[in-house]
């Protein structure tokens, strides 16, 4: 074969080789115009999720380590003026300073049941038949080092609170875990959790008496 | 949006530059003439890479809003046609290596046949045996290949598309046309003692 009928082959491949069926063009458009022109109000109205878990668990981490810092220097000062000779074993609940400690976690916590609850809202219910948005598997598991941070924190003090937060330690375990292969068997299993745990009104409960809580 | 809208909205005598500008500032009537204006060779040149019609139009859309989310930085300093088919050609390799969809297509070249269009000059026997002789060629030569000679890519943008130098380009057309000649050889000598 020489190049001149190679040449002929080729131009011929170029009209039939791997020719595509008609595209449905409309229809890409419609999908196109959809994601690139979308408006972007939801990033606009406030944090990300990312943004928003992260802040939630800075601010846990600066108020754990602020509540060690200022419960251990009340607690050697009390137990120093009443017996210098003793080692300080235990806090001392209840001090202004202890109080003003228990701020970030009250605002921390209430940001973490606020996102739990709308991760819970947003997961298709058991059958619905929709899709598991592809991020809540992300949120979810981002929102579980934020439960474990509270759990270590003197949120986690409150056996009301614990059981709550381990409850949804539980819930949030199973969505990070979510597969699309297997998920309608583990939505199955987390409505159950979710019914029969009573979560989402616990959640509310919660953060309604968020500020009757003593750290 | 629908296409009456377009026309009696769109201005056949705005060039290509200002349908960019007018994209940038979210101008969606321009960016539908953009669209319009790419959208077929766009999805040619996937199915082309990929060889599967569903997949192909996947690949348009995700080239499509990735175009028009980069389009703010694009300078101008390469063809608007040229920095388009670089994201199509990246976007469509960059997808076939993740769904490694690459083993799979050769059930659906069986449905793709169906669609080439016949020509007379050329017997049919040889055109499926050079077909499947370029489906076997190695991707890299492949790409070169079908860009270059097939799609009418110059070896610039095919090396800038690929990212490869402009004579890797050349070398792997040579390459591919030697091994179709060989491919082809056989075949010939038959057909032309029939």
């Amino acid at each position: 074969m020489d190049d001149k009928q190679l040449d002929d082959l080729l131009a011929d491949a170029a009209r039939t080789y791997r020719v595509p069926p008609t595209p449905p063009l409309d229809a890409i458009w419609a999908r196109v115009e959809a994601e690139a022109f979308a408006p972007v109000t939801v990033r606009r109205g406030g944090p990300g999720w990312r943004v928003l878990v992260a802040a939630i668990a800075a601010s846990l981490v600066l108020g754990v380590a602020m509540g060690r810092y200022t419960t251990h220097v009340n607690a050697a000062a009390t137990v120093a003026a009443a017996n210098p000779a003793a080692a300080p074993t235990t806090a001392n609940t209840g001090t202004p300073a202890q109080q003003a400690a228990a701020a970030p976690y009250e605002r921390s916590t209430e940001e973490f049941l606020g996102s739990t609850a709308l991760l819970l809202a947003a997961l298709p219910r058991n059958g619905s038949g929709d899709q598991t948005p592809t991020l809540l598997p992300e949120q979810a598991a981002q929102l579980l080092t934020t439960t474990r941070l509270l759990l270590d924190s003197p949120v986690g003090e409150n056996p009301r609170m614990k059981a709550l937060l381990q409850d949804l330690e539980l819930v949030l375990a199973q969505v990070a875990r979510l597969q699309p292969r297997r998920e309608k068997v583990t939505l199955t299993l987390i409505s159950q959790t979710l019914e029969e745990r009573e979560l989402v009104p616990r959640i509310r409960s919660a953060v309604a008496d968020l500020s009757t809580y003593e750290y | 949006m629908p296409r009456a809208a377009i026309a009696t909205s769109f201005d056949p005598a705005d060039d290509e530059r200002s349908l960019i500008a007018k994209a940038v500032i979210g101008d969606r009537v321009a960016a539908r003439a953009l669209y319009d204006a790419h959208a077929a060779r766009v999805h040619r040149v996937a199915y082309r890479i990929c060889g599967d019609a569903d997949l192909a139009a996947d690949l348009t859309q995700d080239v499509f809003v990735l175009v028009f989310r980069e389009l703010p930085k694009f300078r101008g300093e390469s063809a608007f046609t040229t920095w388009l088919h670089r994201i199509a050609v990246t976007v469509s390799l960059n997808a076939m290596r993740k769904v490694k969809r690459l083993r799979q297509r050769e059930t659906d070249l069986d449905e793709a046949r169906h669609h080439e269009h016949e020509s007379g000059d050329i017997d049919p026997d040889l055109r499926e045996k050079l077909n499947a002789a370029i489906d076997a060629l190695p991707e890299g030569l492949r790409l070169a290949l079908v860009m270059h000679t097939i799609e009418g890519y110059t070896h610039a943008e095919v090396g800038k598309a690929l990212g490869i130098a402009e004579g890797t380009s050349k070398a792997r057309v040579f390459e591919a046309r030697a091994r179709l000649r060989q491919a082809l050889g056989g075949f010939m000598t038959d057909l032309e003692e029939r």
